[in-house]
């Protein structure tokens, strides 16, 4: 039995033209914040993808809560890559009712959490607003708190600062933060080392779809250390190649 | 699929339908635009517009109720494979074009349940279009008329409705191009060449009834053309095109 919230082992999956991950093996635990961070294209996206279940690995496992992604409790994730689950033509209450539904939870359980995330998220007036006419920032609050609301013990969250105001990056901060003290393992991603990066207990380096280091998240210096670590792996990479 | 699993999903999707305009407008478009076509029709050829009454055939050239009913009838059958397919192409292709999809994998309702609920909402917002394109059309045949409906004029009607249902029906395969084609155009396309090779046949008319899209409309036309084998054939048709779409949702990857 392992501890690991989500545990991915040789994990590969390759596109052509050279783009993809392989042979990821990646741990998040119960109780942490794990931070993946790598420059743009370095397979970030590609690797919640199956983490997720939306792309099918080449070849390696991924376990959810010990389990095979095929018998994993889904009703325990909260995830949002790339877009929110945000419908443009339904207001922002709506659209977490919906999601709080898709996540299991009864209409009266629903009710109740979305009132919960609303003013967590302080969202509350944007509750009567459709979608569409949300700020980007906002929608992007809105597809956080879709994720989020139904207090799950596994998230995922791709570049989850993205079009964010300070606010709401300290906002997004605090809420996983409070998720990680109950025991969730939260995975974020991000291609620079912004506020959520850095409440990380972990933070795991990818680059050209590969593994390639940790920093200490209590660093003096990790952005010289995160650059340092991808400038090396380029090089020695450059120099393998025929 | 648990059935409570499914409970949710139809709530989830009769809700994102209610509120969309698109499935609205087209249901309204649909309604009103086959009753006015067929009354406007209908009165063109009583006041002798020959060439209007050639084009239209000898029903139609009786005038009265029976040529409402045959103009209705075969604009239903062009017109509602449009109406039905857009509406289920945005219902399918809007998941990719908005992007929400990656919200719909991860979720204990799993993808080939929100597929079924799709289609089910589906079809029951085309059962409420087709009763109102019916209705539409037996109102505006009193109007241009006069008339009450004969027993015979019941019949169509009734055979005007089954026909908006089966060509509704025959629309499935929208919902499998958007997914296949991630997202609405494919299946927009799909649609319109559908459309056009099911003329086609039609017009070629001998052994048109074979042709799944095409049995229907030459069944409401002239039911004694249509064999009930035509009629079966023509059922198989959105059910294969139904399981292949709950298939390609459950085998769906985000790799493109």
């Amino acid at each position: 039995m392992s501890s690991a919230r989500i545990q991915a082992r040789g994990l590969t999956r390759q596109f052509g033209g050279g783009a993809g991950v392989a042979g990821i093996d990646l741990d998040v635990a119960a109780g942490q914040i794990h931070a993946l961070v790598g420059l743009n294209g370095a397979g970030k996206t590609t690797l919640m993808r199956l983490l997720l279940g939306m792309l099918h690995p080449d070849s390696g496992t991924v376990r959810i809560n010990d389990r095979p992604l095929n018998a994993a409790d889904w009703a325990h994730v909260g995830h949002l890559v790339e877009n929110p689950l945000a419908y443009g033509e339904l207001d922002g209450r709506t659209n977490l009712m919906l999601a709080a539904r898709l996540h299991g939870a009864s209409s009266a359980q629903a009710a109740l959490i979305v009132e919960r995330v609303l003013a967590e998220l302080n969202l509350t007036r944007y509750a009567g607003v459709r979608a569409r006419r949300m700020s980007l920032g906002n929608r992007q609050r809105l597809g956080l708190a879709a994720a989020l609301q139904h207090n799950p013990d596994v998230v995922v969250l791709d570049e989850p600062t993205n079009a964010l105001d300070p606010a709401g990056v300290i906002m997004l901060r605090e809420a996983l933060v409070r998720r990680a003290a109950a025991g969730a393992g939260v995975l974020v991603s991000s291609h620079h080392l912004d506020e959520v990066a850095r409440v990380a207990h972990r933070i795991t380096v990818i680059n050209a779809g590969r593994v390639i280091g940790t920093l200490d998240p209590h660093g003096v210096d990790i952005e010289r250390s995160f650059f340092t670590l991808v400038h090396d792996d380029d090089t020695r990479h450059e120099r393998s190649q025929p | 699929m648990t059935a409570r699993t499914l409970a949710t999903a139809i709530a989830v999707e009769g809700r994102k339908a209610t509120a969309s305009r698109v499935l609205t407008s087209t249901a309204i478009l649909l309604m009103c635009g086959v009753a006015a076509l067929a009354a406007a029709t209908t009165a063109a050829a009583a006041d002798g517009n020959e060439q209007l009454a050639a084009k239209l055939g000898p029903l139609a050239a009786e005038g009265g109720w029976p040529a409402m009913l045959n103009v209705a009838t075969q604009v239903t059958a062009a017109a509602g494979l449009l109406a039905f397919g857009v509406g289920l192409s945005w219902m399918f292709g809007r998941e990719f074009t908005d992007g929400t999809i990656t919200g719909l994998f991860g979720l204990p309702v799993t993808r080939p349940t929100i597929a079924s609920a799709k289609l089910i909402v589906f079809l029951l917002w085309a059962c409420v279009a087709s009763a109102g394109l019916t209705a539409a059309v037996a109102l505006a045949a009193v109007a241009v008329t006069r008339q009450a409906p004969s027993p015979a004029d019941w019949a169509g009607l009734g055979r005007l409705l089954a026909l908006a249902l089966m060509t509704a029906a025959l629309a499935a395969p929208a919902a499998w191009a958007a997914t296949v084609g991630r997202g609405l155009l494919p299946a927009i396309a799909a649609v319109v060449g559908l459309m056009a090779v099911t003329q086609i046949v039609v017009v070629a008319g001998a052994g048109g009834g074979w042709f799944p899209p095409a049995a229907p409309a030459l069944w409401a036309l002239l039911p004694d053309t249509v064999t009930a084998a035509q009629l079966m054939l023509a059922a198989v048709f959105p059910v294969a095109f139904g399981l292949l779409t709950l298939h390609t949702w459950r085998r769906l990857q985000l790799d493109r």
